[in-house]
């Protein structure tokens, strides 16, 4: 049974279809969004040349760097060219310590990954249990602390929540380490217990924009005719809240958690500062005050990157939750 | 235009009967005088030093103590208000002027134009803001106006959408089609008639995107980046008590209380002014079916997508 409706051809085709509709829209986005990436940082005034060439340099000498990094080459030209060797997995060099970016990315971009899939998960437990909690018993008491705990989660700065989990649970409790790092390879179990505090920073309001819109579409799906008929059928309201207004309500607070993507990468770069993580937001920082632009690009680059995946993944889950519904 | 200005605080002022939501427009509105006064009201000069009291608890000569080089806590915070308050308001003046208007005139374009300004606006919601700034600081130079630019134009996306929704609801209303019959031409209409519709959502938006925007600025200031040291600001001032935290850990309070209170309360206004909004649309404006979504992930609610 389940086999006739993988192989069904119509819903092949729908697939197919799908997935050339996304096709569309994500590789214009992909390069416009490239395309910003490196605008604004190729196009902003740049005296690299004059500044590596130091006081003693000569217009010559400046020539040739510039000539050497391209600089002297049409944007347009420039753009195509790095986007070209980005798509074959060169970023250039750092302008400053000869260091390929794709290498200084490789090694850092997994601290920043796992501190955001880390969140996400937190995120999604906590959002979808307090939104499914508030939604099941309307205006009660759970629902209103739960309501109360999210507006507050939504005013805290991220980083001011860090501090205060520092304050708590390293310098007066002591449970889990307050900064640095540790590899997987040197066990999960410390590589987990740095993660938490981080992890949860981010988390926090993540799960309270979820917890809020899972509340708000279930309880419009609650007042659906089918809802009614399923109560006057007899089934209980665990199954009809479970297995009917979980899955129809739970589209939005899915494409909230998409929509927060770009605000969860960001959030690591300052979850790296507060608890000393060797991220690329480190590196970020480091590069805008050295004015490394390869750096800088590649970074962007990578961070967009997986926002557009995330979207893809997003949108994918979409679709299977409402298979009816046509987005364009 | 007096009635379309008053329109948003006249919402707000019907739901604020609540204490809830009194204490929020008070914060605000104190905040923002705070942040207009500035060193006038300061107790001492919020850059003095003093090294015999460094890390001092609070006390009657300093309310809030003072910092890890004896500056003032209390006189910072007050100073601090302004780069922290007032260069949020200019980031959502850049995203709201920047998306509002592509956003109703979007409306008017050929399906070819639309695409790509539709795709080159899921571009800047893409990119991840804290990263973004860097980005700008990296070629641009460090410097607030730097900061608050990064932070406008990627609010421009929320303004653009939730406008361009607004407008086609409304441009499908029927007096939009009575004007036109008329013989108005479709700018006429939209320039006379259907943007006032769109200004109390904007209302909206605008109060939730100054609590992101003020928290964006924060963020930044805590990374170094924006306004410069030695002058305070909320995030900054973060940033010092982070360096000194096993010395004077109830020093982080303060900054974090005066940005976390600002945000809340604009969120709770912003959500007042929506749920005013949403009881006044289940009166009809006049419009059979809302006009289709074309852009949107799912069916989640322009103005709730942002919040």
């Amino acid at each position: 049974m389940a086999l006739a409706v993988a192989i069904n051809p119509k819903r092949i085709s729908a697939t197919l279809r799908w997935a050339g509709a996304e096709f569309l829209r994500f590789v214009p986005v992909a390069l416009i969004s490239t395309l910003i990436t490196f605008g604004v940082t190729a196009l902003a005034p740049d005296d690299t040349a004059a500044q590596l060439a130091g006081d003693t340099g000569t217009l010559q000498e400046i020539a040739n760097l510039n000539h050497a990094f391209g600089f002297d080459q049409p944007w347009p030209q420039r753009y195509v060219t790095w986007l070209w060797h980005a798509l074959h997995g060169d970023l250039g060099v750092s302008y400053f310590t000869q260091i390929p970016v794709t290498t200084s990315i490789a090694q850092r971009f997994p601290v920043d990954l796992s501190i955001a899939i880390f969140a996400l998960v937190i995120a999604i437990v906590l959002g979808f249990g307090g939104g499914l909690l508030a939604a099941s018993r309307p205006n009660g008491v759970v629902d209103r602390a739960i309501t109360a705990l999210g507006s507050l989660a939504l005013a805290i700065p991220e980083f001011w929540l860090a501090i205060l989990l520092v304050i708590v649970f390293a310098v007066k409790v002591r449970l889990f380490p307050a900064t640095g790092y540790v590899a997987t390879s040197q066990g999960l179990g410390q590589w987990a217990r740095h993660m938490i505090l981080p992890s949860l920073t981010l988390a926090t309001p993540v799960a309270a924009v979820i917890a809020r819109q899972l509340r708000i579409s279930m309880l419009t799906e609650l007042d659906e005719n089918y809802v009614t008929g399923a109560l006057v059928r007899g089934y209980s309201r665990r199954r009809i809240l479970f297995k009917h207004v979980l899955r129809n309500g739970a589209a939005p607070a899915v494409a909230t958690v998409g929509l927060y993507t770009p605000s969860l990468l960001g959030g690591a770069v300052i979850a790296e500062r507060i608890f000393a993580l060797p991220g690329i937001g480190a590196l970020a920082i480091d590069a805008a005050q050295a004015h490394d632009i390869p750096v800088i690009q590649g970074v962007l680059l990578v961070t967009i990157a997986v926002v557009l995946v995330s979207n893809l993944t997003v949108d994918a889950l979409l679709g299977w939750l409402r298979p009816g519904v046509k987005r364009s | 235009m007096k009635a379309v200005l008053v329109k948003p605080l006249e919402l707000i002022g019907r739901a604020l009967p609540t204490t809830y939501l009194r204490i929020a427009a008070g914060i605000v509105a104190f905040m923002l005088l705070v942040g207009a006064l500035g060193s006038l009201i300061a107790p001492y000069d919020a850059l003095a030093q003093d090294s015999a009291h460094t890390f001092a608890g609070p006390s009657w000569s300093h309310l809030m103590g003072t910092d890890f080089l004896g500056r003032d806590t209390l006189s910072r915070l007050i100073v601090g208000a302004r780069p922290s308050l007032f260069s949020a308001v200019v980031a959502v003046v850049i995203g709201l002027v920047g998306g509002a208007i592509p956003g109703m005139a979007s409306v008017l374009f050929s399906r070819r134009v639309e695409f790509v300004v539709m795709r080159f606006v899921d571009a800047l919601m893409t990119i991840p803001p804290i990263v973004f700034a860097i980005a700008i600081v990296a070629g641009f130079g460090n410097g607030l106006p730097e900061a608050v630019v990064a932070i406008g134009v990627l609010m421009i996306p929320r303004f653009f959408r939730v406008v361009r929704a607004e407008t086609l609801k409304h441009a499908s209303a029927q007096y939009v089609e009575a004007a036109t019959l008329f013989g108005a031409s479709k700018p006429y209409v939209l320039r006379r008639h259907v943007w006032r519709k769109a200004v109390p959502t904007l209302g909206v938006v605008s109060a939730s995107a100054l609590g992101y925007a003020v928290l964006g600025i924060s963020g930044l200031a805590f990374l170094g980046l924006g306004e410069i040291a030695p002058q305070p600001s909320w995030g900054s001032m973060l940033s010092d008590d982070l360096t000194y935290l096993y010395q004077a850990p109830w020093a982080a309070m303060w900054p974090g209380v005066a940005i976390s209170l600002t945000v809340w309360a604009l969120n709770a206004l912003s959500d007042a002014a929506h749920t005013g909004l949403v009881r006044e649309a289940e009166v009809p404006v006049g419009t059979e079916s809302e006009a289709p979504e074309t852009q949107d992930v799912g069916s989640v609610e322009p103005a709730l997508q942002y919040v």
